[in-house]
């Protein structure tokens, strides 16, 4: 019950062989189980969260049916706003004084209520979807595959709590890979929407040309139904689109026949960083399509090198502004990995940012023309499967994901295969602007093809029998 | 923009005029790693962007006007 994906809950809830009541109550046992030692959650709604679950079994008995989410336990990355929990971005910068997220709902939180969802908690972040607070005041996330080995960032706890059935879904937050890489570490599937699909009003900033809110899951076609329920345009906030919103699951099982699908070879399959067992895993991904009856062509993406000192120097400038009110005055209480990160904002200068833009003009406009010959693109997610937890904080270098963030384009990280190290694989599937739903398409084909995205940690039952007597995450009542 | 010809003045300035209370520590692992970050962002300048425009565009219409 714990690995229902849901759609299969959804169904269930319908078919009135679960409850709501009972798949909350099941999702918070399971917490109760494992976050002692895996830190996935700042805060656990009990209470709100049982009462939510009370009102989507209410409403399904009244023949009210608000959608597929109606009662399904969902968490959310705790950059995102909502009212009845504290937003800290895993910071004691907002901990004390989260006044400017304090007492409403994100955008996207607004949605998942409409849409009946359960909230269950918020999730623990590398602090500021940054770097690392100090351990002693949050919880540190551990990746359920192995202990030893980092859960990818900045959307941990999402990404861990996907990975042990804690919950069935949440949201996260991406600007360089921070939905795609712990989707990556976690073996889940996770979706980067183009900009601007989803709105961000009401979540604390990274970069304001690059962040996106989107969808963690088990699955490509989880990933649609959420994506469902969050896109569209927001009057509140200058960047969301106007464009159409999709039916995201509606023709996901047209399968990938005749689909075009580019292979970037120079830069994502030919860095001298890139292992060889994740380089497998993602053309293993391009035979899996091949097989399905996609045409396999090999493109080049231009200036695909320079993308991630576009991603670096925009972000660290947007950053820098962000963070003045706060930097100077509460230097010591952010923790020393990310004051270190956003100072290095302040070593560019003005022109450095702005050249930044004119080059990504370049490489918006030559990515354009590669997407006039494909439909997706297929790549590799990070280029080492195996950093350490001793390793996070580092500035992030070259890696398969910020390209995408740079250009805007959605990104659909799901599971490929297992490392001989025990640790997930994943692979990238890129499309262009606004095409989500061929991006879950594919990647839906790939999931109906294996088996890759239902494994679970075989850690899960290990960690179950030794949390007993551990400590408790805090309530919703308890400010961390 | 080339590196400039004394780096530990350049980041003490630089993190001065911010405001930032960095340690010694803080300060020297800064200008260890300033050569390679001026580097990366001289890489931009390139002669293909001679002429671009920035990527970010503005508009006049205020957000809650374009509804």
């Amino acid at each position: 019950m714990h690995y229902y994906s849901i759609a299969a809950a959804a169904a269930d809830l319908r078919a009135k062989k679960i409850t709501s009541v009972e798949l909350t109550e099941m999702a918070l046992g399971r917490i109760r189980q494992l976050d002692d030692t895996l830190g996935a959650f700042i805060v656990v709604n009990t209470d709100l969260a049982l009462a939510m679950a009370r009102r989507a079994d209410e409403d399904f008995a009244a023949g009210i049916d608000h959608g597929p989410l109606q009662g399904i336990p969902l968490s959310l990355k705790d950059n995102i706003a909502t009212e009845d929990a504290p937003t800290t971005a895993n910071s004691r910068v907002l901990g004390s004084n989260s006044e400017g997220y304090d007492g409403y709902d994100a955008a996207v939180t607004e949605r998942l209520r409409a849409a009946g969802a359960v909230l269950v908690g918020k999730n623990v972040l590398m602090e500021f979807a940054t770097g690392k607070s100090d351990p002693e005041s949050f919880p540190d996330p551990l990746n359920p595959w192995g202990l030893s080995y980092s859960p990818g960032g900045s959307s941990s706890g999402t990404g861990i709590a996907i990975a042990t059935g804690m919950v069935l879904g949440g949201l996260g937050t991406d600007t360089g890979g921070s939905i795609r890489h712990p989707s990556a570490k976690n073996g889940i599937t996770g979706l980067k929407p183009t900009y601007g699909r989803v709105p961000n009003w009401g979540s604390v900033p990274v970069s304001y040309s690059q962040d996106s809110i989107g969808p963690m899951s088990r699955s490509a076609f989880d990933c649609g139904l959420i994506l469902n329920s969050i896109a569209g345009s927001d009057p509140r906030e200058n960047a969301t689109a106007d464009a159409p919103v999709d039916d995201y699951t509606d023709g996901i099982d047209a399968g990938v026949k005749g689909l075009r699908v580019g292979v970037p070879t120079e830069y994502f399959y030919d860095h001298p960083e890139l292992e060889l067992e994740v380089k497998n895993a993602a053309l293993g991904v391009v035979e899996v399509l091949r097989n399905l009856g996609a045409e396999v062509v090999e493109i080049n993406l231009p200036m695909a090198e320079l993308s991630h000192i576009i991603y670096w120097i925009t972000t660290a400038g947007d950053k820098a502004a962000y963070h003045s009110p706060d930097l100077a005055g509460k230097w010591q209480q952010y923790g020393q990995v990310t004051r270190r990160k956003i100072a290095l904002g302040t070593l560019y200068s003005a022109a450095d940012y702005i050249q930044a833009q004119r080059v990504r003009s370049l490489f918006c406009r030559d990515a354009a023309k590669v997407m006039e010959r494909v439909d997706i693109l297929v790549t590799p997610v990070t280029f080492s499967n195996s950093m350490l937890k001793a390793e996070e904080g580092s500035p992030l270098g070259a890696n398969g994901t910020s390209a995408f963030n740079v250009l805007g384009y959605p990104a659909l990280v799901l599971p490929s295969g297992f490392a001989s190290n025990g640790m997930p694989l994943s692979s990238q599937i890129v499309g262009a602007p606004f095409a989500e739903a061929t991006v879950l398409r594919a990647g839906h084909a790939v999931q109906q093809a294996t088996d890759w995205h239902i494994k679970i940690p075989p850690i899960v039952q290990e960690v179950s029998d030794r949390s007993v007597g551990g400590r408790g995450t805090a309530t919703a009542e308890e400010r961390v | 923009m080339p590196e400039p010809r004394d780096v530990r003045a350049f980041v003490r300035a630089a993190v001065e005029a911010a405001g930032l209370p960095v340690s010694e520590e803080e300060y020297e692992e800064i200008v260890v790693n300033y050569p390679a970050l001026r580097a990366d962002a001289d890489r931009l300048y390139i002669e293909a962007a001679r002429y671009e425009t920035p990527a970010q565009i503005f508009s006049p219409v205020s957000p809650t006007d374009r509804n």
